[in-house]
């Protein structure tokens, strides 16, 4: 006999959602990196460390900064001058990264509040 | 001799193609009147090379027609070798709201070639060998008037990679077992498509398999698996290298079967899963649930886990949610419609991180070896007000 409670509570959990609009993560690399950008930027045919695309690795927190602030695509403390990553992400003026699907808009946030808090070096 | 040939076409399209995850389907549990995975593949949990048995029911029941055998079984292999591959091509549309989109494009996405050497009536070795695949290459693309044709071959001798090697000791198709080698440790319903959300966010994107030691017990009503993984060394070449974090820790997985004479069967699991990285530990612990109802010929499945994630340097830890819930209509041998609900919350505390994905998908077996896939994804992120992303593929996918 299949135990039906057990079932219903596996249908419930599957379609639960919660949480409200606030958002108090911190705007730091070392949760960025770990949280966002590894996990939807480094997949297998993009900023993985074996694809590399653009010669950007985002597979991890060192990699990732030196390709993003050494190499210009993010200007610490300067959102206007970091606009190039930003647009990429909310698909303004070329294709949208990552290209699957958009990341939600308080990660594009995030990464916002991140760069325009960003004192050299923030890779903190 | 026509056999012969579509066998060695097939495999030379193999070698110099492209790979992509190996997994099961999970649709097939109960609905083709096997409760276990481990009955149709040599894997304990499942996925990857069809045992003799796999074979059979790929022609008898999963199919229309033909023989499920190796070569069309044109060849019958020793019984202490089994061979085998998985080749598909496939197109995506996909439309993400920017000024890009829609993007339409034809690539190869997966070529793996299987191989099962058994030593003793206990101990094999196994592995599964291919091409990455690649949907977007660097160059290569040539416009067309239906999108973009991935021609980039010039990468393919970069893109070798070795998911799968492990030595295995099962003395029988149900007891104890143990492996060592690089496998993903079992979990989670095991889907073959990788951009589920409950394989991407929880430890099993495309290429993340590990250096795993596994071990447990597969009986016909239950079954136990207790794992230890640690991530290829970052000193291994890319052949063994993976995608994805970089974790070490240990996973469980215990299903239940309920199976009898009702006309309703299923199973209920219960897992739990601690991935330890340099950047951020992740703890996971969920359910899976199957139920099957063999007069209506629908299967239900569904999948919970709640994930707790630190990140010591950032003094900061968050709960997640990622799930899948979904039934799979079988109406006439060879067809499968299936219909899902996934929902991934990066931050539960932040209801604007949630993403919402509903799934439609037909799958059709024409004839042992050949399936026509279509799928198609309505995925709504984050807030009001952001642009739903939508996606379509189809594939053309072969096993030899």
């Amino acid at each position: 006999m299949i135990p039906r409670s057990g079932l219903l509570v596996v249908a419930a959990a599957a379609m639960i959602g919660c949480g409200s609009a606030t958002d108090d993560r911190p705007a730091k690399w070392s949760f960025i990196s770990a949280t966002i950008t590894e996990p939807s930027c480094a997949t297998v045919n993009c900023h993985s460390q074996i694809a590399n695309r653009a010669a950007i690795d985002l597979a991890d927190r060192t990699n990732g900064y030196n390709d993003l602030v050494n190499r210009g695509f993010v200007i610490p403390g300067d959102t206007t001058g970091s606009s190039t990553v930003l647009k990429l992400m909310r698909g303004q003026g070329s294709l949208r990264m990552p290209p699957d699907a958009p990341l939600p808009e308080a990660d594009i946030t995030l990464i916002e509040r991140w760069i325009a808090s960003c004192q050299v070096p923030c890779d903190d | 001799m026509r056999r012969l040939i579509v066998g060695a076409v097939a495999t030379v399209i193999a070698v110099v193609g492209f790979a992509r995850g190996a997994a099961a389907y999970p649709q097939f549990q109960f609905s083709s009147g096997t409760n276990k995975c481990n009955q149709c593949h040599f894997s304990p949990a499942g996925g990857g090379l069809l045992s003799s048995w796999g074979r059979s029911e790929s022609g008898d029941t999963i199919s229309l027609g033909g023989d499920g055998g190796f070569l069309h079984g044109a060849v019958t292999l020793p019984s202490w070798v089994a061979l085998g591959a998985d080749i598909r091509l496939a197109t995506t549309r996909t439309d993400d709201g920017g000024v890009e989109s829609p993007r339409t494009a034809w690539f190869p996405m997966q070529s793996d070639l299987y191989a099962r050497f058994a030593f003793t009536d206990a101990f094999s070795f196994y592995m599964a060998t291919g091409v990455r695949g690649e949907t977007r290459p660097a160059s290569g693309f040539s416009e067309t008037g239906v999108g973009q044709i991935n021609t980039d071959f010039g990468t393919v001798i970069d893109r070798f990679i070795s998911r799968e090697h492990y030595l295995m000791w099962r003395p029988s198709a149900t007891g104890p077992y143990a492996r060592i080698g690089r496998f993903y440790a079992p979990y989670g319903l095991r889907f073959v498509e990788h951009i589920y959300f409950i394989r991407r966010y929880a430890g099993y994107e495309l290429y993340n398999e590990t250096y795993t030691a596994s071990g447990g017990y597969v009986a016909d009503e239950w079954e136990l698996h207790l794992s230890a993984f640690t991530p290829p060394p970052s000193s291994f070449p890319d052949f063994f290298q993976s995608v994805g974090a970089r974790e070490s820790g240990g996973a469980v997985y215990y299903e239940r079967r309920f199976i009898g004479e009702s006309p309703v069967t299923g199973a209920l699991a219960g897992q739990g899963r601690v991935g330890i990285g340099k950047e951020m530990t992740r703890f996971q612990a969920g359910a899976v649930g199957k139920l099957w109802f063999d007069p209506i010929k629908v299967l239900v499945l569904g999948e919970a886990d709640l994930i707790r994630q630190e990140v010591p340097d950032a003094s900061f830890g968050q709960n997640q949610f990622v799930s899948y819930l979904g039934p799979t209509w079988l109406p006439v041998r060879g067809v499968m419609v299936g219909a899902a609900y996934e929902r991934f919350q990066e931050n539960l505390s932040v209801s604007t991180t949630a993403r919402n994905a509903y799934d439609v998908q037909l799958n059709f077996f024409p004839w042992a070896h050949f399936e026509l896939f279509g799928f198609f994804r309505y995925q709504m992120v984050g807030q009001a007000g952001q642009p739903a992303a939508t996606l379509f593929m189809a594939q053309l996918h072969y096993y030899l």
